[in-house]
């Protein structure tokens, strides 16, 4: 428990970090967010209107930066992230709405992924040499592709030509979003085709990983003694396979922390209500306040990762518990 | 692995039920436990073959000790693991019948033929009547699962009858067996000495009581003294179960504190093979000279440690004649030419693959060869 405490205090200090430098660098870049407002608005703007929005953007007060960044972190505190320029609604609400499409989007892939590859890659290496191996060049192939083309050519086979899958956007016109079966329904229909073609490119990695530390571990003394005591061949497998996952435990850690960022190509292409395809509009639109939401939640999310994974280790490989030594 | 240990070879008719009791020692009739015919393994497989072991006949009888000694590379871990099928690919069986006679709970003895038996046929066999003990603990200890989950694991797919508190009790009887106590059970590898990891190993190679326990240099990678207590609780736990063992080691000397009898491997064969006493005290082939003079006696007067002069030859082209003729002191012109056979050579048992004993030969054995042998005394085991 000692170390996961330690553990958790050391990533309080990389959020202070992380929020601290969220507060600093807007600061330090050229220009303002209400000058970009200003020249956004084409009609005469009157002192009174620029005074107003400065308030509304928490400028208005002549304070020292020092004073600036204790009510930053006050209201950050509080959730309020301030509101967005150009949708004009606060930054909280917006994520709100976006985040959970892509944590169910992405996160549900890449768990999928994780999963479909590492028990393949475990059968892969305990059967190495056989007529199974012809599956490590085909999911190598479609990682090698880049995602925005494998994507569309899915999405145009399978979707426009096909029929097979609905395309565009997360649900059907027709559902009311809520916690109703046909929204629900409807949500999955619309997922499947963007799940299935991130998981035909991220698969081979997962894969490809696993089939080679099964391959080390079969190698190993205690894999031999698996057998040698005769136990189920299930259980000799699960004897490697119990030490050959780790590495890719601490791989699925960085995933899960790329899962908000890495989802832009994805939700482009199939025009997905996600963070991804909203900070590509933030950052066109020069949208300060919901540039800065975004790049907390994506700072919080890669630093949740590597804590869950810290914490999996831990259970996992008892080699890191250091305080249980002798 | 286990599922793809290929079965190249099927065995020369594997003699089922055939009595096997061995010759008169010790006034008793004994039983075997184990019958090595003819067996040969090979690693690859045309040109690249290379005979690691080639033609090594042996038997162990019941609750005795019998040591295999050679050098690195001599072909004796492989043996071990061939015959108990547990060798690698690209190891190869290539012929030969391995025969564990196995003792059911009903006392019948069935004999069984590890060279043919099925998947299923060895995992019923394995553990529960041959264990083995690796030389390397820490590797042979799953580092991510607690020291009790090597018992449990054990106890639950070999006697399903058993409660888990009866297999929790069973363990830590196992444990203070070696000098352990219980608590290690909750212990990680990692968290134990060499000595303590050793000990688990042997502790969970005894679970099941087997009538083999197949110790592969289980001393090796230890401090000498814990090799002394280790060497000391094998023979007290072996008094106690009476199971037989295979000890593989490089150290001579260590095999004669522990072993009834003693064959000597180099380059793939056996070339002599006595009763641990006799080759010790009256070494035959030049070979167990070389590796007897190679080590400090355990006790005894001092004497000059010569080792043996050149290296092991190239199992990939190995020479026409005796194997071990270009090391050899008393090499003749025949050596050379012809390979020797395992030969008895007096009435003790022994027997040694060395033109020096064949009278064709027209040789003088040399003086070193021929000290008289001690008669055989009281049988050790568990002294």
């Amino acid at each position: 428990m000692r170390t996961i405490a330690r553990r958790l205090g050391l990533y309080l200090l990389t959020a202070w970090v992380a929020v601290t430098a969220n507060f600093i660098l807007p600061r330090l870049m050229p220009g303002n967010p209400v000058q970009t407002l200003i020249g956004k608005i084409t009609s005469q703007v009157t002192p009174a209107e620029i005074r107003a929005i400065r308030l509304s953007f928490g400028m208005g007060f002549k304070e020292g930066i020092v004073a600036q960044y204790f009510t930053y972190l006050g209201q950050l505190f509080h959730g309020n992230l301030g509101v967005s320029i150009t949708l004009g609604a606060p930054v909280s609400s917006i994520l709100r709405e976006s985040v959970p499409w892509t944590i169910g989007l992405i996160g549900v892939s890449t768990i999928v992924s994780f999963f479909v590859g590492t028990v393949a890659g475990a059968m892969l290496g305990w059967t190495r040499g056989s007529r199974f191996d012809s599956l490590i060049p085909t999911a190598t192939f479609f990682q090698a592709i880049p995602y925005f083309f494998l994507g569309t050519v899915m999405l145009l086979i399978f979707g426009s030509d096909l029929h097979w899958f609905p395309v565009l956007g997360a649900y059907s016109q027709g559902a009311t979003p809520g916690w109703n079966w046909s929204f629900i329904a409807s949500v999955i229909r619309y997922g499947e085709l963007p799940v299935i073609s991130i998981i035909l490119s991220s698969v081979a990695g997962w894969m490809l990983g696993m089939r080679n530390m099964m391959i080390t571990m079969i190698g190993e003394d205690f894999v031999l003694m698996a057998v040698a005591k005769g136990l189920p061949r299930r259980k000799v497998i699960m004897h490697a396979a119990r030490n050959a996952v780790l590495p890719s435990i601490a791989n699925l850690s960085l995933a899960i922390g790329l899962v908000v960022s890495g989802a832009l190509l994805v939700e482009l292409v199939f025009n997905y209500p996600g963070v991804g395809d909203l900070l590509l509009q933030a950052v066109l639109n020069e949208d300060y306040p919901l540039i800065q939401g975004i790049f907390l939640v994506i700072t919080f999310t890669v630093l949740a990762a590597n804590l869950l994974a810290d914490v999996v280790y831990l259970v996992l490989d008892p080699r890191t518990r250091s305080e249980a030594a002798v | 692995m286990s599922a793809t240990i290929p079965r190249e070879v099927q065995s020369t008719a594997a003699e089922g039920g055939r009595a096997s009791t061995g010759p008169v020692r010790d006034g008793a009739i004994r039983e075997s436990v184990l019958e090595i015919n003819h067996f040969s393994v090979d690693y690859g497989a045309g040109e690249n073959m290379v005979r690691a072991v080639s033609d090594v006949t042996l038997r162990l009888e019941r609750s005795r000790v019998l040591g295999i000694a050679g050098e690195s590379g001599s072909g004796k871990s492989t043996l071990v693991y061939a015959m108990t099928r547990l060798l690698r690919s690209p190891g190869l069986i290539s012929g030969g019948e391995v025969i564990l006679h196995v003792t059911d709970e009903g006392g019948a003895v069935t004999p069984v033929n590890l060279v043919t038996a099925t998947e299923s046929e060895l995992r019923r066999v394995r553990w529960s009547h041959v264990s083995i003990v690796l030389q390397s603990a820490l590797s042979a200890l799953n580092p991510v699962l607690r020291i009790g989950r090597e018992f449990d694991e054990v106890l639950k797919t070999h006697r399903p009858n058993l409660t888990k508190a009866q297999r929790r009790a069973r363990a830590e009887e196992l444990l203070r067996m070696v000098g352990l106590s219980g608590d290690r059970l909750e212990r990680f590898p990692h968290e134990l000495s060499g000595g303590q990891r050793q000990r688990v190993m042997i502790a969970v190679a005894l679970a099941l009581d087997p009538e083999l326990v197949v110790m592969d240099e289980p001393t090796t990678a230890l401090d000498v003294v814990t090799q002394r207590e280790i060497i000391g609780e094998l023979s007290t736990l072996r008094a106690q179960f009476g199971f037989a063992m295979i000890f593989i080691t490089h150290d001579l000397s260590l095999l004669v504190e522990l072993a009834d009898e003693i064959a000597v491997m180099y380059a793939g064969s056996i070339v002599e093979r006595a009763g641990a006493r006799e080759l010790y005290e009256s070494p035959r082939h030049p070979y167990t000279l070389g590796l007897l003079n190679s080590f400090p006696p355990l006790h005894g007067e001092r004497r000059e440690l010569t080792g043996i002069p050149g290296t092991p030859p190239d199992l990939a082209d190995p020479p026409t004649g005796c194997s071990f003729a270009p090391r050899c002191a008393f090499a003749m012109e025949r050596c050379v030419l012809e390979k020797p056979t395992l030969v008895e050579v007096d009435d003790t048992g022994r027997s040694v693959a060395c033109w020096l004993f064949d009278d064709a030969s027209g040789s003088r054995v040399p003086v070193e060869l021929s000290r008289v042998a001690p008669r055989a005394e009281a049988p050790k085991g568990g002294s």
